[in-house]
């Protein structure tokens, strides 16, 4: 296995003078993803109680169970997680460029939007105007005002790609620039397709987007954000160029065939989920080459575990993304999935994948790149250590209790003799842990944010050292 | 060929976007083409869009009533597939009778669709007919009334409008009806 030096995160002093980065655009979006992440966190608390108080807060209509839903996963997709990765593309981007950022006048007009989308989807989900197709619940006119964020987004990213001083891109590059791409068809598919046809097929093409919403838009991102992020908060060079290319386009060519195995047993041609089967076992292929190549890059670096927190967060990040995407193809064995499916088991499975190991990465990027961007350092490494292990404990105690209580709830439900009602009653325990849980979660999403807000707010007083 | 287009962005984004399309295609234009029982409604599937749209007191109702189950996000916690799954087929069956699993030509009509993925609740397929109105009045006003421990909340602004509640509870009981399977026609109007 060869490692071509190319292959890695150029460094300054490299051929080319480095260019003096701006980052405003990519500071202003961490910040307000952090916000959002906040409301969203703040959000999950309220329902995840509101499964054992259904009368919390009242009978008030637009805090109902139903309501608050779409405005905890829209949030925190697309309020915190994919703001938070396009803020640090505006940071990674430029850098693996060698130039700077096409233009920050277009960056925070594009932030600008994306508040504006944001709270739009707020209102509009609070009032209960919800389009019924999970995270496509939006109203047409805010997919139209997301599409065009994106498409702003992409022209400013391509712009700094095109522009580039170092010729070989960059592995974070491609999965930025197949991010982009994939994510406008993706989303014009879910958003759009969806307009003009009903029942299954409609069904289809939902699965087909909620499933690369994930795939295609938060995992080449969150790739992308691991393989600048390791190396460089590691210091040390990537393992192999060979198996990230492997890794790449593997995932490329698989992963878009899997939407159909969210509707296994269900009233969907048997052949449609046999194919949307096999390829989610083959999903292994570019999972596990690309886990083998983040750990083997810590090669000799595992003492730095214990004081670095970026690479803390990226390792744990790389073990839940390694786990959420062996229970993946799991799920879809035909056998497993008449257990797990439609039960909590799920749920842990999703937050494994957006809050372990997604947001393990952006939040990793954040706290090496911010106090980059704003030239000091970190306002507290102690209170970023502590965030470390409170989304640590409070997410494993909310993935492994869901997953326990979801287990048994599914084999309950093969059991037609047990009543349903006794199968919800039957949760309650695994319910509580699972608010614990996400109660230590945002304890650390309220320190990650603080963090920043004083990083910025004392820049002057702690210069970085260089 | 991959060394290539590591150097070049034009020919990066052809690759990219045709190793997506390969899948992309034969994965949502293609299934509808090749499996024809997805378009076709069942004899008994009525389309109550059109039917309201022409007149149909009854249809217009319960096309108000699926709005209210969409804009309350009742679908984030109840399924409506009754999947080949030998428990799902007694769940929803009614006085030892399982019921039919559902199929593509029961949702020809379905926008949008109500599948679900998620059940904190019970699923729907069938469960039109199975209770009287009187229940589901009783039980969208305080749902624990019926149901100790249930982990649904109550919704009065509903329960207390009788436009509102006549329309939803003429939506859940045509749920599953295009299916005559049960023994006498034993259902609730």
């Amino acid at each position: 296995m060869s490692i071509a030096s190319t292959a890695n995160p150029p460094r300054v002093g490299a051929a080319v003078e480095p260019a003096a980065h701006e980052d405003r655009t990519a500071f202003s979006f961490l910040l307000v993803a952090g916000l959002f992440f906040v409301v969203s966190g703040l959000v999950a608390i309220i329902i995840a109680a509101k499964l054992q108080m259904p009368t919390l807060l009242g009978n008030v209509s637009w805090l109902t169970y139903g309501r608050l839903r779409p405005i905890h996963t829209n949030g925190m997709l697309f309020g915190w997680l994919l703001a938070a990765d396009m803020g640090l593309c505006y940071y990674l981007v430029p850098r693996l460029c060698g130039v700077k950022l096409w233009s920050e006048k277009l960056g925070l007009a594009t932030l600008a939007l994306w508040i504006v989308i944001i709270l739009g989807a707020v209102v509009t989900l609070a009032m209960g105007m919800n389009q019924g197709l999970e995270y496509a619940e939006l109203p047409l006119w805010l997919d139209v005002l997301v599409t065009l964020a994106w498409v702003m987004f992409g022209v400013n990213i391509f712009g700094t790609i095109a522009t580039r001083k170092y010729t070989q891109m960059y592995v974070s590059l491609w999965y930025i620039m197949a991010a982009i791409l994939w994510t406008a068809f993706v989303y014009i598919v879910g958003n759009f397709g969806t307009l003009f046809t009903s029942g299954v097929n409609q069904a289809n093409l939902n699965w087909f987007y909620v499933h690369n919403a994930v795939g295609l838009i938060f995992t080449p991102l969150g790739l992308a954000l691991g393989y600048y992020y390791i190396p460089k908060a590691a210091e040390t060079p990537l393992y192999s160029h060979r198996l990230s290319m492997i890794g790449f386009w593997s995932l490329a060519f698989v992963y878009v065939w899997t939407g159909a195995h969210h509707m296994l047993h269900g009233p969907i041609s048997q052949w449609l989920q046999t194919v949307a089967i096999l390829f989610s076992v083959m999903l292994m292929i570019p999972v596990w080459t690309l886990v083998w190549n983040f750990l083997a890059t810590m090669k000799g670096q595992w003492h730095q575990l214990q004081d670095n927190v970026p690479i803390k967060f990226l390792m744990a990040g790389t073990v839940f993304y390694l786990l959420t995407c062996f229970q993946g193809p799991m799920h879809s064995l035909r056998t497993v999935n008449a257990i797990v499916s439609k039960t909590d088991w799920i749920v842990g499975h999703a937050h494994m994948a957006v809050l372990g190991a997604f947001s393990f990465f952006a939040v990793a990027g954040a706290y090496y790149s911010v106090p980059r961007m704003l030239g000091t350092r970190l306002h507290s490494q102690k209170m970023a250590n502590a965030s470390f292990w409170l989304w640590l404990i409070g997410g494993l105690s909310f993935f492994v209790s869901l997953w326990i209580g979801g287990f048994l709830q599914g084999l309950q439900w093969n059991d037609p003799s047990i009543p349903f009602i006794d199968t919800v009653k039957f949760m309650a325990p695994f319910w509580t842990v699972r608010l614990l849980g996400g109660t230590l979660m945002f304890v650390g999403i309220l320190l990650f944010f603080w963090n920043l807000l004083m990083t910025y707010t004392g820049r002057h007083e702690r210069p970085a050292v260089s | 060929m991959l060394k290539k287009v590591d150097k070049s962005s034009a020919l990066f984004v052809v690759a990219a976007v045709v190793f997506f399309w390969i899948g992309g295609l034969l994965t949502t234009v293609a299934p509808p083409m090749l499996d024809k029982s997805w378009a076709k409604p069942a004899p008994a599937l009525k389309d109550y869009a059109t039917l309201a749209k022409e007149g149909d007191a009854h249809a217009a109702q319960v096309m108000e009533g699926r709005a209210i189950y969409v804009a309350e996000g009742c679908w984030y916690c109840h399924t409506q597939q009754t999947r080949t799954i030998e428990a799902d087929t007694i769940r929803s069956g009614w006085r030892d009778v399982p019921s039919p699993v559902s199929t593509p030509d029961e949702f020809v009509y379905d926008q949008p669709h109500m599948f679900g993925t998620r059940r904190v609740g019970p699923d729907l397929s069938r469960v039109g007919g199975k209770y009287d109105a009187q229940w589901h009045a009783t039980h969208f006003r305080d749902p624990r009334s019926l149901v100790p421990g249930s982990a649904m909340p109550p919704f009065p602004w509903i329960a207390n409008d009788p436009q509102k509640l006549d329309a939803l509870i003429a939506y859940i009981q045509s749920l599953g009806r295009s299916k005559d399977w049960r023994p006498e026609h034993d259902y609730e109007e």
